[in-house]
């Protein structure tokens, strides 16, 4: 036990000091769309296992919602059109930002910031329903290193202690009923963030008879009342699995915590 | 020998002779039902088992030899001519599973199953739906649910009786950040009488979709079986397709896929060890442990550019491979989580505070692990006496726990020798691999196993990095061949996962199989919490680490 002691001891600090640190250059991170001409070849589209990227009149388009950041499209874009970002501020308040376009197109819409009501302390219920492997990521997010509990954030045991609902998986049928309850046990205001590219649409196994189509498809179910069930998830985090400072970002920008609002980092962008 | 391209689909054998062969499991104690299921061919059903032959394998299979020896692995195929057929379960138990999962998908009945009802497809499907039949138009004319002999789609409990009997319900959402599933617990008092699991929540039709995906993307699919063991199930498609196509990786590749396989399983065994410290109050312990995972986590990310290896492993061979530096700064990483570890397992394994909360907790029985066919470290924890050279190298050694217990008389007894798929089918990749077993079957028995492992994997990684013949990854024809079937057999870090893939007249894919570990071992977890107090049931449920998702596909 002392061992033990003295090697802990020894160890010392190991917490990410800096937020939101580029990923390393070997990281494949998430692809990116650049202003470089696009000349159609398609290779992107064709290589894309879940159609998240498509190719028209020199123009492409990528829904990083649908993105299993498996880097295929990255490594076969000739044009380098297609990049490699790394950077984890990655996560979004609304649904249409997490499409790309290029060449760019100008923000339609700026999000109205979010009330600082949770800025200080955010309880969150985490909710699992088919990819064990963003739940990992959630619970490494907990873990010394990233320690998203410095911020204020816990994962709480029960939905009634909760501010809001993490989803990750992409809630197939029998999760439907489930998730829509635990929702309804969260005292309101509530908040839903939807974690992981399987949460946001359901890849890859969205379409079939397990109407695993995302968090968003079960909420659009939901019975809309007086105070309002929110009819989509508040915050986005894509990624496959989401990395946890992917899910950290999420967070804070669902508390409003003014670290998560420093504008866009470009991040480290290449093949 | 390697089959060349995989076994014809179309070879079918007699129901009896299928009856006799799935019938002769549990009289050898090396011998495995790996997978009972059916498929449709065109009007008709054909029920398919795997069958595992252990001793065949360690027979023929000399070590070093070039191809990838599956010998000892058997499929068998046999038409059926009704829709129902005898149930195996009552003479093999580790068919319980298989059969009403066969229920589920096809509308296929085990006559005469002990238990028979639903297992993955829950109320909210419609009740004439069974996904794997006729696919394209699921819906079945004529088939009337309320008329219906069997009770399918409504589910009903197991009920114990008596004065004092109470039921706890728990999930499917449960406390921590963990999958869903169902416990229904019936307690006297403290004491867990019964633990009936019912799961399926997270069913999300995997088995229907790769049929339905060009097989080029199949593999995206794959790897989400379960998604926190992306390299084993993408190794398992891997050699599930090279075995249709008949194609050889190269050196370097193969050493690449161990090397994935085994950070895949380093993360998972630490990340759970540091579970079980969380479950004992041993917070130095979680801490460390969840550090080290990062660790590993980010030698993944050296290897492939992800943390857990998504699309990295491929039909072929593997994405890139690593430069030198890259190999360098592997080793590097390695060494200094050895060091790491060389006093965090210490601290876990010989610490007198922890072994009194796992010791005797969660015992499942030699004979109950053979007969419902436990694998991964969760079957080696409850081996039969084991061989000496098999176990000298790791039981024991520890704390001294494994050598009293092979001269137990009790312990051990009527069970089947540690199986690990490494050893049994895959030594030309594993000649250095030590196979870790314990007799006792409780909670410590499986954090041993594990943490024997988690020695083990640093090794064969450590000996891997420095392959370096062949390319990354070798060409594959732009289609199947028709009509065969192709096996991927691999220990996942859970256990015996299989990729079966079964190929059509034009290539296509027109069922595809997958076996989690983890649908053979949650019935070990029922047994395991029989007897047990309610509060020692989520250090249980820890020392199994299973997959809900995995199970549910």
């Amino acid at each position: 036990m002392l061992d033990t002691l003295f090697h802990l001891f020894r160890t010392g600090r190991v917490t990410q000091r800096p937020l939101f640190p580029d990923l390393p250059e070997y990281s494949r991170g998430l692809p990116d769309l650049t202003d470089a001409a696009c000349n159609d070849c398609g290779a992107c589209a064709s290589v894309c296992p879940t159609r998240a990227v498509s190719v028209a009149g020199g123009g492409v388009t990528l829904d990083l919602g649908r993105c299993l950041a498996c880097g295929e499209c990255v490594s076969n874009c000739p044009t380098l059109t297609i990049v490699a970002n790394r950077s984890t501020r990655v996560a979004v308040r609304a649904r249409e930002d997490l499409i790309l376009h290029s060449p760019r197109r100008p923000a339609s819409t700026v999000s109205p910031p979010s009330s600082s009501l949770f800025r200080r302390s955010f309880h969150i219920r985490e909710v699992s329903t088919g990819d064990n492997a963003s739940d990992l990521e959630v619970a490494a997010s907990n873990n010394p290193i990233f320690d998203v509990s410095r911020f204020g954030v816990h994962f709480v045991a029960s939905p009634r202690h909760a501010d809001a609902l993490l989803v990750t998986g992409p809630v197939g049928l029998a999760m439907q009923e489930p998730l829509r309850r635990c929702l309804l046990a969260v005292p309101s205001p509530r908040l839903v963030i939807a974690a992981g590219a399987s949460a946001i649409s359901g890849v890859p196994f969205n379409g079939g008879y397990a109407s695993a189509d995302g968090v968003d498809a079960t909420l659009a179910a939901m019975p809309v009342e007086d105070g309002g069930s929110p009819p989509s998830a508040d915050v986005y985090i894509p990624g496959h699995p989401p990395h946890p400072w992917y899910l950290i970002h999420g967070i804070l920008l669902a508390m409003g915590h003014p670290a998560a609002h420093e504008t866009r980092a470009e991040g480290a962008r290449s093949r | 020998m390697m089959l060349s391209q995989g076994q014809s689909a179309e070879q079918m054998v007699s129901f009896d002779t299928f009856q006799a062969s799935v019938a002769s499991v549990p009289n050898e104690a090396s011998h495995r039902l790996v997978l009972l299921t059916a498929r449709q061919i065109g009007p008709e059903f054909a029920l398919l088992a795997v069958l595992g032959r252990l001793e065949d394998a360690a027979r023929e299979a000399a070590p070093g030899t070039a191809c990838r020896s599956q010998s000892g692995v058997e499929v068998l195929q046999t038409v059926l001519e009704s829709s129902s057929f005898p149930s195996f379960t009552p003479s093999v138990p580790q068919a319980h599973w298989f059969e009403r999962a066969i229920f589920d998908f096809f509308r296929l009945a085990p006559e005469g199953h002990p238990r028979f009802k639903s297992l993955i497809l829950h109320e909210p499907w419609s009740a004439d739906m069974f996904p794997l039949r006729d696919p394209g138009g699921e819906k079945i004319c004529g088939f009337d649910a309320a008329t219906s002999p069997t009770r399918h789609r409504s589910y009903e409990f197991l009920r114990v009786r008596g004065a004092g009997v109470y039921e706890i319900p728990v999930g499917p959402i449960h406390a921590g950040i963990i999958e869903p599933g169902h416990f229904r617990f019936s307690c006297l008092g403290e004491i867990i009488e019964n633990l009936e699991i019912r799961l399926g929540y997270q069913h999300r039709g995997l088995e229907r979709r790769v049929t339905e995906v060009p097989w080029q993307h199949v593999r995206f699919v794959a790897e989400n079986a379960s998604s926190d063991t992306t390299v084993a199930n993408a190794i398992a498609h891997a050699h599930a397709v090279e075995q249709l196509c008949g194609i050889e990786v190269s050196p370097a590749a193969r050493a690449l896929r161990v090397v994935a396989c085994e950070l895949e399983r380093l993360a998972c065994h630490i990340g759970d060890l540091g579970g079980i410290c969380s479950d004992i109050g041993f917070l130095g312990g979680a801490t460390t442990f969840g550090r080290l995972r990062g660790t590993v986590l980010g030698m993944a990310e050296r290897l492939g550019g992800s943390r857990f290896l998504t699309n990295y492993v491929r039909p072929g061979g593997v994405r890139s491979l690593p430069s030198e530096e890259m190999r360098h700064e592997l080793a590097t990483a390695l060494r200094e989580l050895r060091r790491e570890l060389s006093w965090a397992l210490p601290g876990l394994l010989e610490n007198q505070g922890a072994l009194d909360r796992m010791e005797g907790v969660g015992t499942v029985r030699a004979d109950f692990a053979r007969d419902f066919g436990l694998v991964g470290p969760a079957g080696r924890a409850s081996a039969g006496l084991v061989d000496a050279p098999v176990a000298s190298s790791s039981a024991g050694k520890s704390h001294g726990e494994g050598g009293a217990a092979l001269h137990r008389d009790a312990v051990g007894r009527g069970g089947a020798p540690p199986y690990d798929v490494r050893a049994a089918f895959g030594r030309d990749d594993y000649p250095d691999l030590r196979v870790a077993a314990r007799t006792t079957g409780d909670v410590c028995a499986r954090v041993a196993v594990r943490a024997a492992e988690v020695q083990c994997s640093l090794d064969l990684v450590a000996a891997r990095l420095d392959v370096r013949e062949g390319p990354a990854c070798v060409a594959l024809p732009e289609y199947l061949p028709a009509h065969r079937i192709g096996i991927g057999l691999v220990e996942a870090w859970r256990g015996e996962l299989l990729h079966l893939i079964v190929t059509g007249a034009s290539g296509e894919i027109v069922r595809y199989a997958v076996k989690d570990p983890s649908f053979n071992n949650w019935t070990g977890l029922a047994i395991a919490a029989r007897g047990e107090l309610v509060f020692d049931f989520p250090l249980c449920n820890k020392s199994f680490g299973l997959s809900y998702s995995g199970n549910d596909l």
